[in-house]
């Protein structure tokens, strides 16, 4: 997959998406954006994403031991989180129906 | 075992980080890595420059409210220059404190060069004060490279001035470089460098010692659209990394993104 200049804009929201399902920790979630089709996304990029939902109360961490490697940090959403889930997915539904009317039924 | 963690730490502290909240952020971002089941230094790239990266993403969220003003990093008061009988400009007063953008401007001739290289301590003002920080990057607006030189031998002599290992010096300079769309060939002398690449360059060297205050002489002449988009873009980082941009341009329609106008035609004794 190439790098998409626009997934930086809503990848706050496809991660808050994901924790609404389940909650989860870094390297689920880059394996879950993937399968999706979404984007193969950096370490870089995802964590401190990761961290900043952290710092505004968007999601709350918590340790949990894993089987084989170091303990991980699982991400649930928060109430506030929800909200702005909800907000963003307004956004984004706004956007994706505009793009799509310009783009039309032609190219297909 | 590397020490990435550490030198990662090292540097979350000296951007203002708390050194605890530097230690679980480090042992946080080993883990990361762990994850993935990947060395952090191939994962995340070299240390400090993901530190970097890392506080600026940080701060990304808070940069919509007005944040408060940093230190000061440079302040001229009533600088002027006077060549023989020639005043090329008088009376200058500029403050630029860490986070903030300022733009030089004015018709050619009117001593913008002039004056940045003043910032920089290049060139001695005739009269005022001239206060600025100790880590001070300057990017000219051309030269200032050796055309039998390699990029690398570039990011390695300039570190060398900074105090800069040859490795790290390096892989800084390749990163800052890939930041800009360009990646350097190994064997290829600058001279063999379009004007546009050569300008790249001396961006990079300019940034590579990770400076407090950034002196930029219309760095972006010979530029493609792209790169002159990732300039700005790049500019828009630095401030709000926290680090003060003095740019010299002539471009207005890039003003409105900036903290302070100095506008030297009105501080200049003109052609004569």
């Amino acid at each position: 997959m190439t790098p998409r200049p626009w997934l930086h804009g809503f990848l706050d929201l496809c991660l808050l998406a994901m924790l609404r399902d389940q909650p989860d920790y870094g390297y689920g979630l880059a394996q879950r954006l993937a399968a999706a089709g979404v984007a193969d996304i950096p370490g870089g990029t995802l964590y401190p994403a990761l961290l900043r939902l952290e710092q505004q109360g968007l999601a709350s961490p918590s340790w949990a031991p894993s089987g084989s490697g170091p303990r991980r940090k699982y991400y649930a959403i928060t109430p506030a989180g929800l909200d702005t889930l909800n907000a963003q997915a307004e956004e984004w539904r706004g956007f994706r129906d505009g793009v799509d009317a310009l783009i039309g039924e032609r190219v297909r | 075992m590397s020490d990435w963690p550490l030198r990662f730490e090292a540097e979350l502290v000296r951007l203002g980080v708390r050194p605890e909240r530097a230690r679980q952020l480090g042992a946080e971002t080993a883990a990361q890595a762990g994850e993935h089941a990947a060395d952090p230094d191939r994962f995340f790239g070299p240390a400090h420059l993901y530190a970097r990266h890392l506080v600026t993403e940080l701060q990304a969220p808070t940069a919509a409210v007005p944040s408060l003003p940093g230190p000061v990093m440079l302040r001229l008061t009533g600088v002027s220059k006077r060549y023989r009988r020639r005043e090329v400009f008088s009376g200058v007063d500029l403050t630029v404190r860490g986070g903030e953008v300022a733009a030089i401007v004015g018709a050619n001739g009117c001593g913008k060069s002039t004056l940045l290289r003043i910032c920089a301590g290049l060139t001695h003002p005739t009269g005022g004060d001239v206060r600025r920080t100790r880590r001070v990057g300057f990017v000219p607006q051309d030269g200032g490279t050796a055309g039998w030189l390699t990029a690398e031998e570039h990011f390695t002599l300039f570190g060398a001035a900074a105090g800069m290992a040859p490795r790290k010096a390096r892989s800084t300079g390749t990163h800052l470089a890939s930041r800009l769309a360009w990646r350097p060939g190994r064997h290829q002398p600058v001279q063999d460098l379009s004007g546009g690449t050569r300008q790249k360059l001396n961006l990079v060297l300019g940034e590579l010692h990770g400076p407090d205050l950034l002196l930029l002489d219309e760095p972006y002449q010979g530029f493609d659209q792209g790169s002159y988009l990732d300039f700005w873009r790049q500019v828009r980082e630095w401030r709000d990394a926290g680090r003060a941009v003095v740019v010299v341009t002539h471009l207005l329609h890039e003003l409105e993104d900036v903290d302070h106008v100095l506008d030297l035609g009105a501080h200049g004794g003109g052609d004569r």
